[in-house]
C-alpha cells in the first residue's frame, strides 16, 4: 500500500506546485531559435578560427625574428670550468717562466760580478782574511777590554775552526795558549782553575 | 478518439511537415506542448517556468521530426526528448531553483485558491520536491514518468530504453528511498 501513499504525496506536491508557465511554440519561433543557434555557432567557429590564425601568426613572426636560443645553463657551467683549469694552468706556466727568468737574471748577476773581479781567488782569500780578522779582534776586545774570557776563548776556537789555516788562526791560537799560561800561573798562585781550555 | 485514430492522425502529420507544410508542426505542438512541459516541469523539480526547456525540446523535434520513423507513439518520442534535454540541463536547474524558490511558493500560494483545496501544506511541498530531487537521476525519472506523468511501465521502459524488469526495480529502490526520507508523511497519509 506504501506504494499508493507515496503516488498520492507525489501528485499531491505535482498539483500545489501547479501548471507550468511556457511561452508559445510556433514554427516562427523555432526557426527564429534554429536560426540564432546557427549563427552563434557560425560566429564562434570563425572567431576561434580567428584567434587561432592570429595565434599562428604571431607565432611564425616571433619565430622569425627571435634570436638563436642561448646553449644552456648546464653546458655554460660545462665551459666555465674549462676555462677556469685553462687559466690554472696557464698561471702556473707563467709562474715557472718567471721563477726561471729570476734564477737565470741572479745567475747573470753573480757571473758579471764574478767576471767584474780581476783575480778571484785573491778576492776570496782577501776575504776570508779579512772575516777571520774580525773575529780575532772581536775576540781580542772581549777579552781586553771586557775582560770576558770564556766569551773570547769561544771566538778564538771559532777562526781555528773556520779558517784552520789562516794566519788569523795562527794569532788566535797563540791568544788561547797565553789565555791558558795566564790560567795556569792564576791557579798556581790560589790552587785552583777557572778556565781549562781544549786542545785545539 | 481511439488511440489507433491518435495513432493514424499523428502519422498523417508527420507525413504532411516532411511535405513542408509548417502547419502540421504547429498541430503537434498544440497538441503536445502541455504535456511536455508538465513533464519537463516535474523532471526538473518543479521550477515552475519551463519555457526554454520546451523551446529547445521543439526545436530539436523540429530538426529531427523528418528523422521519426514512426517505431512508437509521437508523445513518446518528444518525452524521450524531454528527458534528455532535462538530463543535459541539470546544472542550470539547480541554480534556477535557488532564484526561483521564493517566486515559486508565492506563485503556488496564488494557484491556491483557484485550484482544488490541496491536502499538503508548503513546508511540506518543500519536502517532498527536496526528497524527489535528492533521487538519483536514473530514480527520479522512472518516478515522475510513472506517477506523476502516469505512464505505464511498459511505456517507461520504452522511453527510457529499459526492460520492464529493470523499470519495475528502480521503481522499487526509488520508492525505498522516498519511504525513509518521507516516512511520517506516509505515515499521516495512512
Amino acid at each position: 500500500m506504501s506504494e499508493e501513499r507515496i503516488q498520492r504525496l507525489l501528485q499531491q506536491a505535482d498539483q500545489i506546485a501547479g501548471p507550468p508557465a511556457f511561452g508559445p511554440v510556433s514554427t516562427g519561433t523555432i526557426r527564429q531559435r534554429i536560426h540564432r543557434r546557427w549563427v552563434i555557432r557560425s560566429t564562434a567557429i570563425m572567431a576561434a578560427a580567428a584567434v587561432i590564425a592570429v595565434a599562428t601568426a604571431l607565432w611564425t613572426v616571433r619565430m622569425r625574428t627571435e634570436k638563436p636560443q642561448p646553449p644552456t645553463i648546464a653546458s655554460l657551467e660545462t665551459q666555465v670550468e674549462q676555462l677556469r683549469v685553462q687559466a690554472d694552468a696557464t698561471l702556473r706556466l707563467v709562474q715557472e717562466v718567471l721563477a726561471k727568468d729570476r734564477q737565470q737574471r741572479r745567475l747573470a748577476s753573480l757571473e758579471a760580478e764574478l767576471s767584474s773581479i780581476a783575480e778571484p781567488m785573491a778576492e776570496i782569500e782577501r776575504q776570508v782574511d779579512k772575516t777571520a780578522f774580525i773575529l780575532v779582534y772581536q775576540a781580542d776586545k772581549l777579552y781586553k777590554e771586557l775582560n770576558q774570557t770564556e766569551s773570547a776563548v769561544v771566538a778564538y776556537k771559532e777562526v781555528i775552526q773556520l779558517f784552520p789555516k789562516n794566519r788569523w788562526a795562527d794569532v788566535a791560537r797563540e791568544r788561547l795558549s797565553q789565555i791558558e799560561q795566564r790560567q795556569i800561573n792564576k791557579s798556581d798562585d790560589k790552587g785552583e782553575t777557572r778556565c781549562k781550555p781544549a786542545a785545539v | 478518439m481511439s488511440a489507433m485514430a491518435k495513432v493514424t492522425e499523428e502519422q498523417t502529420l508527420v507525413e504532411r511537415f516532411r511535405r513542408g507544410d509548417d502547419s502540421a508542426f504547429d498541430r503537434i505542438v498544440e497538441r503536445h506542448s502541455a504535456e511536455v512541459a508538465a513533464l519537463a516541469n516535474r523532471l526538473l523539480g518543479w521550477p515552475g517556468d519551463v519555457d526554454d526547456m520546451v523551446q529547445d525540446v521543439f526545436v530539436a523535434a523540429f530538426v529531427n521530426l523528418k528523422k521519426f520513423r514512426g517505431d512508437c507513439r509521437l508523445r513518446t518520442w518528444l518525452f524521450a526528448i524531454t528527458v534528455n534535454k532535462c538530463r543535459s540541463h541539470r546544472l542550470h536547474r539547480r541554480r534556477r531553483l535557488h532564484i526561483r524558490r521564493v517566486d515559486d511558493l508565492e506563485a503556488v500560494a496564488g494557484c491556491d485558491e483557484a485550484a482544488e483545496r490541496p491536502a499538503i501544506d508548503e513546508e511540506t511541498f518543500v519536502r517532498i520536491r527536496k526528497a524527489v530531487q535528492a533521487l538519483p537521476q536514473k530514480y527520479r525519472e522512472v518516478v515522475v514518468l510513472r506517477y506523476l506523468q502516469g505512464l505505464e511501465p511498459a511505456e517507461v521502459g520504452e522511453l527510457l530504453r529499459l526492460r520492464a524488469n529493470v523499470v519495475q526495480v528502480r521503481l522499487n529502490r526509488a520508492r525505498k528511498r522516498l519511504k525513509e526520507t518521507l516516512d511520517n508523511l506516509i505515515e499521516e497519509q495512512s
